[in-house]
């Protein structure tokens, strides 16, 4: 009985946690947009109208209101889920997210899978060879990819493979000629093809997806490859390691069965946050290759200082990052007996 | 070494998942695939849209009561309207509409549908009606001046006297007065707005395609009309697809992925410039890259400052230099190439002449000031080198660079000092769009908020000269009229204006070889229509 109402009263701090998190995101991007200088009326206008329709506009979406009457209606028209409408796209805000999240889903999710199958094994490769070649050469790589602009190498990687060598598909999620042909019902364009039993758009949006997530995937293998080796090597220096040598294991056990799984659960929540950021918006990737994704829509709506949009887009942005937060701790919990008590 | 194993077993993968080279064959025969940057593609409601890629895809979907030859753009060609006449007091043009148009909804079209959507221009009041009001159209007397007698005649009344040839022309060139099937429209209008909303991302027409679907910053397609009433398009299908990095748009035009790119940066697009596939449609446009001066400005209300300025501006080094594939070289309020565009002054930089003007006006030092310009290819250039020579005098001019937003924001409340932007109407081939957009000021109280005009954007009034340009639009007498223009470009001249002209824009299109019957239209009306491709086949021997 006490333990339910402790984790009541747990869970209840931890919504309230949340809620106050993402109130205060709302507010400060809200008031931050309404002073950046930048005019959605003139974008939807032209430059070239004149005062009576600049005004119609300008009352028509509520700006003659002063601002915390525009921050209280809006806040009203969340509580009813109602995130407003785009300015870029005349839709409700919420539709247009699920219409370019997905995409942004496939590329991260691919690039998390790269980053994260290269990057573990090299990370605790170069703990296991501290200052070996072997280890200056993971670093060389990590440092590599944290250090590069991932816009340059976006450019160069669509010169070499696709312009140069002829291996991959261009900008865009798949071949133009094929866009469309195939129904969407998850989103998700390699799915939606199989579900369609399309082979020539799977193979042909797989072949559009593996170079951004590729580099997207070099950019969070650096970051997981790196932390990785710094929990290893705390891992290796403990003295059960010593023990376990002692014992007469041999080096892959102690490495892989020993120290790996004592990282574990830190590394999970490496992987996951990793994973957040590129859900967050791979947003100089989708602008080199035209990817119809999270990151582009975004980025479009703050330039048109179209504030519904990058308030919805906010709000995904923290949702996301507080659920992989809980998420994580979860994992703690479960593998981490300490955390229990 | 291990490493080179795993990098080994990484390209093989990468090469498994890649290697498929037929996925790479030329864009197929029967589509045309556009790529273009779709930032500025808020819309595709004819009466709201702003800016010319809406344009090019608006006319496509829909049809107007006339359009404009692309080839001789002074050319009014018959479309909805099979003939019209205009009446001898100059004040009704009547449209004889042709039989047997239906809409992609299968509706037929009537002068009702042709009424209606002009109606609902005014009635909106959005973008497309700035024109239309300038006419003296409004929604109250629109219902009164466009009538339709019977369901095949539409009959305009202008409510102020103007020249119905530019009344057809903005007819013709603007594609704010398309015909939209209104009973579609009105079956999607929500709380009173003319099916606005559903427009955005919805067409009502009935051009040769037919919208399929349009996603914002990412993709437009459009399929053919089975049965448009001039018989269906060449094409089956056409997709613009928004790609925003230049760069990338280069290299997709290179590999034969896209066959027409639109506003691509001109250093990619002089690259492609040699490209034996590819060819670069130079279209001349009739917005003109310009340096304003506000005359709200104390030392920009003087005279003599702005002769100094005048001066001041390497107007042959910037289009030589800066300008290739932007502009060319112009000095005159309206257009090149009309026959009422007298030929450039011959201004050019004369440093030692403005610093006599400016000693003369009081600034022998010169003076501090800011000049405003978008962060963008070649204003920023233009900006830099008009920087330069004015230090020359003195005119020690700080940049202020901005999004298009702030700098026309900053213009639209008279707020700057100097600016470097690019105006003008110069969609209608009639000398009276460019003077109405950059000239024109009826009223230069800070109350009257003409924002529409670039003339009261600069504080530039002149009673006399709005007197020539009111009456030059009324004169019958081509050949007088003519003289008219000539008369109105030289007192502007004289009266030292508060916006300089530098350059006429040229637009840059580059496109595949294997597109056939492609006329890009300097109004953005392209269009697409007659357009075919040589099949893949026969790329190599095509052109």
């Amino acid at each position: 009985m006490t333990l339910t109402k402790r984790h009541w009263r747990r869970a209840r701090s931890r919504v309230l946690q949340v809620a106050i998190t993402l109130f205060g995101l709302l507010l400060l991007t809200f008031f931050i947009g309404r002073v950046m200088p930048l005019d959605p009326v003139l974008a939807i206008v032209g430059p070239d109208a004149d005062h009576a329709t600049y005004q119609q506009v300008y009352h028509q979406l509520g700006f003659d209101k002063p601002l915390w009457v525009q921050f209280w209606i809006y806040l009203q028209g969340l509580l009813h889920g109602n995130l407003g409408l785009a300015l870029l796209t005349g839709q409700p805000v919420i539709n247009d997210i699920l219409r370019v999240f997905p995409a942004t889903v496939e590329l991260a999710t691919l690039a998390i899978l790269l980053g994260t199958g290269l990057g573990v094994p090299l990370g605790v490769w170069a703990a296991a060879r501290r200052n070996s070649v072997v280890d200056y050469l993971v670093r060389i790589i990590s440092l590599a990819g944290y250090s590069t602009p991932i816009f340059w190498v976006g450019m160069i990687g669509l010169l070499l493979f696709y312009a140069h060598l002829g291996w991959v598909g261009g900008a865009g999620r798949v071949d133009f000629s094929l866009d469309g042909i195939v129904p969407r019902r998850t989103g998700l364009l390699l799915i939606d093809a199989l579900l369609a039993g399309n082979l020539t758009v799977f193979n042909n949006a797989l072949n559009h997806l593996i170079l951004p997530a590729s580099l997207l995937g070099f950019h969070s293998l650096a970051y997981i490859s790196r932390m990785t080796r710094s929990f290893m090597l705390a891992q290796l220096s403990q003295e059960f390691i010593l023990t376990a040598r002692v014992k007469g294991l041999t080096e892959w056990q102690v490495i892989w069965q020993h120290a790996f799984r004592n990282i574990l659960v830190q590394l999970l929540t490496v992987v996951a946050l990793a994973y957040g950021s590129l859900l967050e918006g791979a947003v100089l990737i989708e602008t080199v290759f035209s990817w119809p994704g999270f990151g582009s829509y975004l980025t479009g709506s703050l330039m048109l200082g179209d504030m519904n949009a990058v308030m919805g887009c906010v709000l995904v942005v923290g949702l996301i990052f507080v659920l992989l937060n809980l998420l994580s701790d979860l994992l703690y919990q479960v593998f981490d007996p300490r955390t229990k008590v | 070494m291990n490493i080179s194993r795993y990098c080994r077993a990484w390209c093989a993968t990468l090469l498994l998942l890649t290697g498929s080279p037929s996925l790479l064959a030329a864009t197929p025969d029967d589509q045309l695939i556009v790529g273009m940057n779709m930032n500025n593609l808020l819309t595709l409601d004819p009466a709201a849209m702003t800016g010319n890629e809406v344009m090019g895809i608006v006319v496509n979907l829909y049809d107007g009561l006339v359009e404009l030859d692309p080839r001789q753009l002074t050319h009014v060609r018959p479309a909805l309207a099979e003939r019209w006449e205009i009446s001898a007091d100059h004040r009704q043009l009547t449209f004889h509409l042709r039989d047997g148009v239906h809409f992609h909804s299968g509706h037929p079209l009537t002068s009702e549908d042709v009424i209606w959507s002009m109606r609902r221009v005014l009635h909106l009041n959005l973008a497309q009606a700035s024109v239309w009001k300038s006419y003296g159209f409004s929604k109250d007397n629109v219902d009164q001046m466009i009538t339709a007698p019977d369901a095949h005649t539409v009959v305009i009344q202008l409510p102020k006297p103007n020249d119905p040839q530019l009344v057809l022309y903005s007819l013709a060139a603007l594609g704010s007065m398309v015909v939209l099937d209104s009973k579609t429209v009105q079956a999607h209008a929500v709380n009173n707005d003319w099916g606005n909303r559903w427009l955005t991302t919805h067409e009502a027409g009935s051009g040769p395609f037919s919208l399929d679907v349009w996603q914002a910053k990412d993709v437009l397609r459009m399929s053919r009309d089975a049965n448009y009433w001039r018989g269906a398009a060449r094409l089956t299908r056409v997709v613009f697809r928004h790609l925003q990095e230049s760069q990338t748009l280069r290299l997709m035009m290179q590999k034969g992925d896209i066959d027409i790119a639109s506003n691509m940066a001109i250093p990619d697009v002089q690259a492609l410039r040699h490209d034996p596939d590819l060819t670069i449609d130079a279209v001349q446009k009739g917005t003109l890259y310009y340096l304003a001066m506000s005359m709200k400005d104390d030392h920009f209300a003087n005279p003599q400052v702005r002769e100094a300025v005048r001066y001041l501006v390497d107007y042959q080094g910037i289009n030589k230099t800066l300008m290739a594939g932007y502009g060319t070289l112009h000095q005159r309020p309206i257009q090149s190439g009309m026959p009422e565009t007298l030929p450039d002054p011959g201004y050019r930089l004369d440093v030692p002449r403005a610093k006599a003007l400016l000693a003369a006006a009081g600034y022998p030092n010169g003076f501090d000031t800011t000049l405003r310009v978008l962060a963008d290819q070649p204003f920023l250039n233009i900006a830099i080198a008009i920087q330069s020579t004015l230090m020359q005098a003195g005119i020690r001019a700080k940049i202020i660079t901005g999004t298009g937003n702030q700098i026309y924001g900053a213009m639209r409340e008279r707020q700057f000092n100097l600016l470097v932007g690019r105006g003008g109407s110069g969609v209608e081939p009639h000398p009276h769009s460019s003077l109405r957009s950059l000239v024109y000021n009826p009223n230069n109280a800070d109350s009257a908020r003409l924002t529409n005009f670039q003339g009261w954007r600069t504080g530039f009034y002149d009673a006399q000269l709005n007197k020539m340009i009111d009456q030059a639009l009324l004169e019958r007498d081509t050949q007088k009229q003519q003289q008219d223009y000539f008369a109105i470009q030289r007192r502007y001249d004289q009266l030292i204006p508060a916006l300089m002209p530098i350059s006429q824009m040229t637009d840059s299109v580059v496109v595949n070889n294997r597109v056939q019957d492609y006329v890009p239209h300097p109004s953005a009306t392209t269009f697409l229509r007659d357009v075919w491709k040589t099949p893949d086949s026969l790329a190599g021997g095509a052109q």
